[in-house]
């Protein structure tokens, strides 16, 4: 089962572009995370396996471009490799969406990055969607009612 | 608009130069942020901006806290804009501990209403990820409404995943939750069933299995168990469909169709399983033979050439080992992951293969209590991943290797061991493997030669054996050469008794003469770095204070190199060396050494050499140094017939072997070993030799003799007097009393990442002999002990004590063994204790 802990976007500077908490944590004990493992994933070398034992937990990481998507899993329910499975559909998901993703888009559209994600992973860190054409026309969907409410509000 | 605002606001932090630059850009955007918020008027856009803003500051890790209540404010507007950015910044900015989530309580239940389905999704959403116990408890008839109601695929599944952890929060849920309409409604209707509704089933499904303990207990289990076996065949159904025919693409992921559910209706199945062989539930054992079947099924089916296939196959192993299936399937899932290992041994391609080594070496482990000789065939696909590149997989190949050692393979392995060891010795490797450290380098060798001196032992009982016993010593001798620099020199101690006990006297002479050869040589010996070998220099100290007259004897010596001077040189030259280096440990061994070497020989210069080395000491600002030196001049000048008996050869050395389960090998669990083994070797000398011969000793040396002997003694004396009157301290908390044996603890320093205890331990009406602790910490901890003071034996009344040191993190939990005797009867006992500290 899938149970993820967090998801953080980490860029090779050290940056966190997108974070998503599932399980409730003190601000302090965010931060120790966020700090222990932007330095732990970044001096990993290429060749290494993408799992690491973190405190009490198990961190699952995986790098498309200059970006590293890094979930935390517990330890002996979490599938690993399906871990990364997740991280890829959803980088699979908004490759579609932005077309070519790239870290910028990202950046700038961050609230959309979310929009997908909380389409694709709920509650406690639970895969609820696993099909790309469902969460990206549902979250067109939410996209279109907001661009009409803005056009009639322009128009009126 | 909302974006342009935001996005040069994102523009400038992202130009910002210098870091000061960029803190005062957010500052003030910061402050500008706080003070819009504040004004009523704003208009719905300039909040959504705002809002936004907040967002990104929260991203950025700044303080957000000032936002929270105006989010809230943004789900009550009616524009769906404002909704879908008021749930969105509500779920990043809140989390479930804020008493602020009352303030949702109508919103929610509102929205949960609203003709449109997107706004009662966000609504589902928001609850799912933050739901109070109370919200659970006010908020769940709504979402069952929903569940009940809906014919819409889009809202079930994500009632269900809501429902989920409603159910997690408020267990109670589940005297109302409608089990039936899982099967009866959604099971049955292959309209509403997509693949999400059976994510959310399955959801639920755990969720259900998780409390059902509890549930039980005070509840009717029937309908919820009736429910089960006939929800049980649809999820088989589902998953053998799954796993055979690939139709949609929109689930297909590298030629595998839907891993995800595949993987949780694995999980699901097997909790189900797990709940039904505990309790023993007819409705779910029926089912056994056919989940068995399946199983087999999934696991020949699935291709295992891609990632996603690995995933399915790694949760079919995991399945037989954690459900304790029948040993066909546990060696199935042992063989799934071996042909991991081989898949990953046979292909060049790296990374994705570390992932498959990296589980298949943690989960074969676990699978060693119950199936070593099934694991234990794979060894040489283990030993494989020792030259794997990534250190986590070299360490945990590591364990595993140690943990399948028995009596058969211990030669092979360690042969293989020793090779490895030779292998990443070589001075060079660690520059040419830029993967590796140096302190990982220095952990892993450390980590190796430890459990390699303890299988040794484990497996000490064939030493009648000859030819094992000679690898064993021989193996030593080799480790001895490669890493001896790196051995801690307790351990060296061991290598000591080895040497000492080892029966063959020819052989031993034969084996320790050459390594003489080679350390005199070193300088035509590139392979190996002697000069900085510690550990090897103090072995053959000690060996040529023991052994000298026998090895230089030995025919099979050569004397051109290995003769009376230049052992009294090398003994000379080191003692030269690590006096610059106060090397205080080694000096001490020097100076026995020196003099019973100076018994041992006949060539009268070299013995005048070896006692200025040791007068040479007599001012040393160490005082155990200086107190040594002048001992060892006093008995140089004894006569030779009073000598010589003192300073004979050492006995065979008895020790007490514990033998610890396989198992301790890879928790992270430290023994403490009886004290007498940990005794110096060296200074323990007299105290054999006054015990076996007190006649002969009085009678011959008289005065100045017994005073010597009781200097000698006071050295080793010296601890156990010290702590005699121990008592408990005040603060001291008791952590398990019986009849026999009182523990306390008291935590001495607790700080972040590491923790000091002291433990005691007080004997009752009787007294206790041979106490022995285990201690155990959690999997995230490190655990060193002391050894007990004033010692393993307690009189009735009396207090012995340990002292812990803890290092790592995590929640502050010991399980403790303690093993002791009293009045011949070896008595066990165990219990756990949880402090109320954490590091």
């Amino acid at each position: 089962m899938s149970h993820l802990k967090y998801m953080l976007l980490v860029s090779r500077q050290g940056k966190v572009r997108l974070m998503k908490w599932y399980a409730p944590l003190s601000s302090k004990a965010k931060n120790k995370i966020m700090s222990d493992l932007t330095s732990l994933v970044l001096s990993r070398k290429p060749k290494m396996c993408n799992i690491i034992d973190y405190s009490d937990h198990k961190v699952v990481y995986r790098r498309y471009a200059s970006l590293y998507f890094i979930c935390g899993i517990s330890s002996d329910i979490d599938n690993e490799l399906l871990t990364l499975e997740i991280i890829h559909r959803y980088v699979e998901t908004m490759d579609t969406y932005f077309g070519n993703v790239c870290e910028l888009d990202i950046i700038f559209n961050f609230s959309k990055a979310y929009d997908i994600l909380n389409e694709m992973i709920m509650c406690d860190g639970s895969i609820a969607e696993t099909s790309k054409k469902d969460i990206l026309t549902n979250v067109s969907m939410m996209d279109s009612i907001e661009n009409n409410d803005n056009l009639d509000r322009v128009l009126s | 608009m909302v974006a342009s605002s935001l996005r040069s606001f994102i523009k400038d932090v992202r130009s910002a130069k210098t870091l000061a630059d960029e803190r005062a850009i957010i500052t003030k955007q910061s402050a500008k942020i706080r003070t819009k918020l504040r004004d009523d008027h704003l208009s719905h856009s300039k909040k959504r901006i705002n809002i936004s803003k907040l967002l990104y500051l929260y991203i950025l890790g700044e303080k957000t806290h000032f936002g929270q209540v105006e989010c809230i404010n943004l789900i009550a507007s009616d524009d769906f804009s404002d909704k879908r950015l008021g749930y969105l910044s509500t779920m990043l900015l809140l989390d479930e501990s804020q008493s602020l989530l009352t303030l949702l309580t109508n919103m929610l239940n509102n929205d949960l209403h609203h003709p449109n389905k997107y706004i009662v999704s966000l609504a589902l959403t928001t609850l799912g990820s933050l739901s109070s116990n109370e919200l659970a408890r006010d908020l769940y008839p709504d979402v069952e409404n929903i569940l009940k109601n809906s014919n819409d695929s889009f809202l079930i599944k994500k009632a269900l995943q809501c429902i989920a952890k409603l159910i997690m929060k408020d267990h109670t849920i589940l005297e109302i939750f409608p089990v039936q309409i899982l099967n009866e409604k959604l099971l049955s209707n292959d309209f509403i069933l997509t693949h999400a509704v059976y994510l959310g089933i399955c959801k639920v499904l755990q969720s259900m299995l998780i409390n059902f303990e509890i549930f039980s207990k005070e509840n009717d289990t029937t309908i919820i168990l009736n429910s089960l076996s006939k929800i049980i065949p649809h999820l088989f159904q589902r998953l053998s469909t799954l796993n055979s025919k690939n139709l949609e693409p929109s689930y297909d992921v590298q030629g595998i169709q839907d891993p995800f559910l595949q993987v949780e209706l694995i999980t699901t199945i097997k909790w189900i399983f797990k709940i039904g062989n505990e309790l023993n539930l007819s409705q779910i054992t029926q089912f056994n033979d056919k989940f068995t079947d399946l199983l087999t099924q999934i696991a020949t089916n699935t291709d295992s050439k891609k990632n996603a296939g690995h995933a399915i196959l790694y949760e079919i192993a995991k399945t037989t080992f954690e459900l304790k299936l029948d040993q066909p399937l546990r060696v199935l899932g042992i063989n799934i992951l071996a042909n991991f290992l081989k898949v990953s041994a046979d292909t060049k391609r790296s990374n994705s293969n570390n992932n498959i080594k990296y589980v298949a070496l943690n989960t074969l482990i676990k699978a060693v209590p119950e199936e070593l000789d099934v694991v234990q065939r794979h060894r040489k696909f283990i030993l494989h991943c020792l030259y794997d590149h990534d250190i986590s997989i070299k360490f945990r190949a590591l364990e595993l290797t140690f943990a399948i050692v028995n009596e058969n393979n211990l030669l092979e392995l360690s042969t293989e061991l020793i090779n490895f060891l030779r292998k990443i010795s070589k001075s060079n490797y660690i520059y040419n493997s830029n993967y590796i450290d140096i302190d990982d380098f220095k952990t892993l060798i450390v980590f190796t030669i430890d459990n390699l001196i303890s299988k040794f032992e484990i497996f000490d009982n064939n030493n009648k054996n000859l030819e094992v016993a000679k690898f064993k010593f021989d193996s030593l001798v080799e480790i001895l050469k490669l890493v001896g620099n790196f051995i801690n020199l307790d351990k060296i101690n061991e290598f000591l008794i080895t040497i000492n006990n080892f029966q063959n006297m020819e052989y031993k002479i034969e084996s320790l003469s050459k390594l003489l050869l080679l350390s005199f040589t070193e300088n035509e010996n590139d392979n190996l770095n002697l000069s900085d070998n510690v550990g090897l220099q103090l072995v053959n100290i000690w060996c040529i204070g023991e052994y000298a007259n026998l090895i230089i004897s030995s025919k099979k010596t050569n004397n051109k190199v290995v003769n009376e001077k230049s052992l009294t040189d090398y003994l000379i030259k080191l003692n030269d060396y690590h006096s610059l280096s106060n090397n205080n440990r080694i000096i001490q061994y020097i100076l026995t050494s020196s003099l019973k070497m100076s018994t041992k020989i006949s060539d009268s210069q070299c013995i005048e050499k070896l006692r200025q080395l040791i007068l040479g000491h007599d001012k040393n600002p160490n005082l155990i140094i200086q107190a040594k030196s002048v001992q060892c001049g006093l008995l140089f000048d004894q006569p030779a017939n009073v000598k010589n008996l003192i300073l004979q050869a050492m006995p065979k050395f008895e020790r007490k072997v514990v033998t610890p389960s396989i198992k301790d090998t890879f928790q992270s669990e430290t023994t403490t070993k009886p004290s007498n083994r940990n005794n110096d070797l060296l200074l323990d000398l007299l105290s054999d030799i006054d015990d076996s011969k007190p006649a002969a000793t009085t009678t011959k040396t008289g005065n100045i003799s017994d005073s010597l002997f009781l200097d000698l003694h006071a050295e080793t004396k010296e601890k156990t007097t010290v702590d005699e009157s121990l008592i408990v301290p005040q603060e001291a908390v008791t952590v398990h009393d019986t009849s026999n044996i009182a523990v306390y603890t008291n935590a001495v320093k607790v700080s972040e990442g590491a923790a000091e205890i002291d433990m005691y331990f007080k004997a009752k009406s009787n007294s206790l002999t041979n106490l022995q602790t285990q201690c155990a910490v959690t999997k995230t901890q490190k655990l060193t002990l002391t050894q007990l003071r004033p010692g393993n034996d307690i009189k009735s009344n009396e207090v012995s004590m340990q002292t812990l040191k803890i290092s790592g993190s995590g929640k502050l939990k010991l399980r403790v063994k303690v093993t002791f005797t009293i009045n011949n009867e070896m008595i066990n006992e165990q219990f756990d204790y949880k402090f109320s500290q954490s590091i």
